[in-house]
């Protein structure tokens, strides 16, 4: 019998399937999930707000946890450092029975985050979540910002990175049209 | 003559006593603080645990009290960290102990009658997906109901903040600045909050499930600068090798507390019944905005007022099974760790049972869920690794997403029946 499950689950066996890089990690999963919701406007239904390091949702964590429970995907720890292997696990036949209404609506948007966002460093997955969350919540209450203004609001939060690196990523989404709060 | 200086004790039953100072004091006497004294921490569960009377006015006093002693311990630990990573000089750190003692205790200013219970009647902001949070109501108010007695105290003198430095913090906003590296003191995977709840719900419910040993916890959180490609390098809570099994102790607990007390069978029926009379009783079926002008009328909301209205008669049919204990009954429940199988089989019974369904609860959904959350450890030679590679029972610890179904206490005998008939075929 067809079993019934939130379209987030098997989305993140899609994403760690369709990655560029040899897995994804806790870190990527959470952004990109952030970048579909925020940049390309999925109805995901996450409510992601600013830590230390970058825009977080602990719902993404617990769907990671229903994932793994009903064997959609495998997560083990890397043999050294902090951090998780996330790999798919399911066939592409249950992707389809499990993902297909989500995927056909979606898809599109879900290969458009991969191709810009996939493949990159961590750190850099990081920094460009970070600058598109004070960009949006300038946006949210109205108000216009220079580049400059964007890159230190931005260092505010995350001293550890260089004001140039900040500007370069700054400059980069802003060239990719993906800022809405710059000044034009 | 005023004394800002003077300090107060207040008694607790988990932590001894609580100290806090003339502003916090001020702050505790603000209506909208009290108002916490009538919103009890976990709604009907006293039905189950006739203990579990106690509210979230105590709760916010202990999460200050529990987060001034992880910032100090943090402080003591991770000295160069903070230094180094985050630029802290030794006023920076006096400064922001106090801006997180003060996120800690307003921290749940904002929520609803019943606490979680009422949380998925919160509305849906504009044009999103998303819901509004409790925490988004305790910023609103913190910024537009509190804001004179957190700018305005004498001792505010000495550190200068706007109420808009706690709302940041407590909603994650940039404006928290390097600030936001607290945040996961109030919110997060080891924080004040859960160390709290844990070993104060159960405490009221009187249950042990939910105790660990706190003060080890406390003694060994520090600050890391996790590195390697998995990780973005920003520094965030961990603990030293040595609090390996204190930190163990709290995700079990927490486990425990999640099977025992908050997804208990009967108290998830009297949420379902909390939640639909609730939406007959508020206008719309939803809770006023986190906005300017609509923060009155939300905070006009508490447990006794909703106790009131469900006593007139403006609870519905929920209401009353509520008044009467007459709530729905279990009739069937999936594995604690369910898997695709299981959910097939949940179909075939969910369809045999037809209109005899009355509710269907997920694991996944409630608002106390556990997560794939894991905590960083600081081991020997400074290796950093996640606490489940230090623990063979959390590395083989999955989540818990169980399912039940409910149907009401007249049709569960022959709900059942058609239960026990799948059941036998399979």
């Amino acid at each position: 019998m067809t079993i019934q499950v939130d379209a987030r689950t098997p989305l993140i066996a899609y994403l760690a399937e369709h990655t560029p890089a040899k897995w994804i990690g806790r870190t990527a999963l959470m952004k990109y999930c952030y970048f579909l919701q925020t940049l390309r406007m999925v109805p995901l239904g996450y409510n992601f707000s600013l830590y230390s390091y970058g825009p977080f949702d602990s719902a993404v964590l617990s769907d990671l946890g229903e994932a793994e429970a009903l064997g959609m995907i495998t997560e083990t720890p890397l043999p050294t450092g902090y951090g998780y292997k996330i790999k798919n696990a399911l066939s592409d036949e249950d992707m389809q029975e499990l993902a297909g209404r989500f995927l056909k609506e979606h898809k599109a948007d879900v290969d458009w985050v991969i191709e810009e966002f996939g493949g990159g460093a961590t750190s850099d997955l990081e920094l460009d979540s970070t600058i598109i969350y004070v960009d949006r919540e300038e946006r949210e209450a109205g108000r216009k910002l220079s580049m400059e203004d964007l890159t230190h609001r931005v260092r505010e939060v995350k001293p550890r990175f260089p004001e140039s690196t900040i500007r370069k990523h700054v400059e980069a989404l802003s060239d990719k049209e993906l800022l809405l709060a710059i000044e034009s | 003559m005023k004394r800002p200086h003077r300090k107060y004790e207040i008694r607790c039953p988990i932590h001894g006593f609580i100290e806090i100072n003339d502003w916090e004091r001020a702050i505790i006497d603000e209506p909208a603080f009290q108002r916490l004294r009538r919103i009890r921490q976990l709604a009907w569960t006293d039905h189950i645990y006739p203990g579990a009377m106690h509210t979230r006015f105590e709760h916010s006093l202990g999460v200050m009290h529990t987060a001034s002693m992880l910032y100090d311990a943090i402080v003591k630990n991770s000295l160069e960290v903070l230094r180094s990573e985050l630029s802290y000089n030794e006023d920076g750190l006096r400064r922001d102990r106090q801006l997180v003692r003060l996120a800690a205790l307003l921290h749940d200013v904002g929520h609803g009658p019943f606490s979680h219970a009422a949380e998925e009647l919160l509305p849906h902001r504009d044009e999103r997906a998303e819901k509004y949070k409790h925490e988004q109501y305790s910023a609103a108010i913190v910024r537009w109901k509190l804001a004179a007695v957190i700018e305005g105290h004498d001792l505010n003198a000495n550190y200068g903040f706007l109420a808009e430095d706690v709302a940041a913090l407590l909603e994650g906003s940039s404006k928290a600045k390097q600030g936001l590296f607290w945040r996961d003191l109030v919110d997060g995977q080891m924080d004040a909050d859960r160390m709290d709840y844990l070993l104060r719900d159960s405490y009221h419910a009187g249950v042990q499930y939910g105790r660990f040993d706190l003060h080890r916890v406390i003694n060994t959180v520090c600050a890391i600068r996790p590195a390697g490609e998995e990780n973005g390098g920003a520094p965030r809570l961990g603990v030293l090798e040595g609090g390996v099994h204190g930190a163990e102790g709290l995700v079990l607990a927490r486990y425990f507390m999640f099977t025992q007390v908050y997804f208990h069978k009967t108290r998830v029926a009297f949420d379902v019944h909390l939640r639909h009379a609730l939406k007959e009783i508020l206008p719309g079926g939803v809770f006023p905005k986190p906005t300017a002008t609509e923060l009155d009328c939300y905070l006009a909301w508490d447990d006794w007022r909703v106790l009131g209205l469900i006593a007139q008669g403006e609870g519905g049919e929920h209401g009353r099974r509520l008044g009467r204990r007459d709530h729905f009954r279990n009739i069937y429940h999936t594995p604690e760790v369910t898997e695709r199988a299981d959910l097939s089989k949940l179909e075939e019974i969910k369809k045999a049972i037809g209109p005899l369904l009355a509710a269907e609860e997920s694991a996944t959904k409630s608002w106390y869920k556990t997560d794939k959350a894991d905590i960083p450890v600081f081991g020997q030679a400074g290796k950093l690794a996640p606490l489940s590679s230090f623990s063979s029972v959390l590395a083989n610890l999955k989540m818990n997403n169980q399912v039940l179904l409910y149907a009401k206490p007249e049709d569960a005998g022959a709900a059942r029946k058609k239960v026990d008939e799948v059941l036998k075929k399979s």
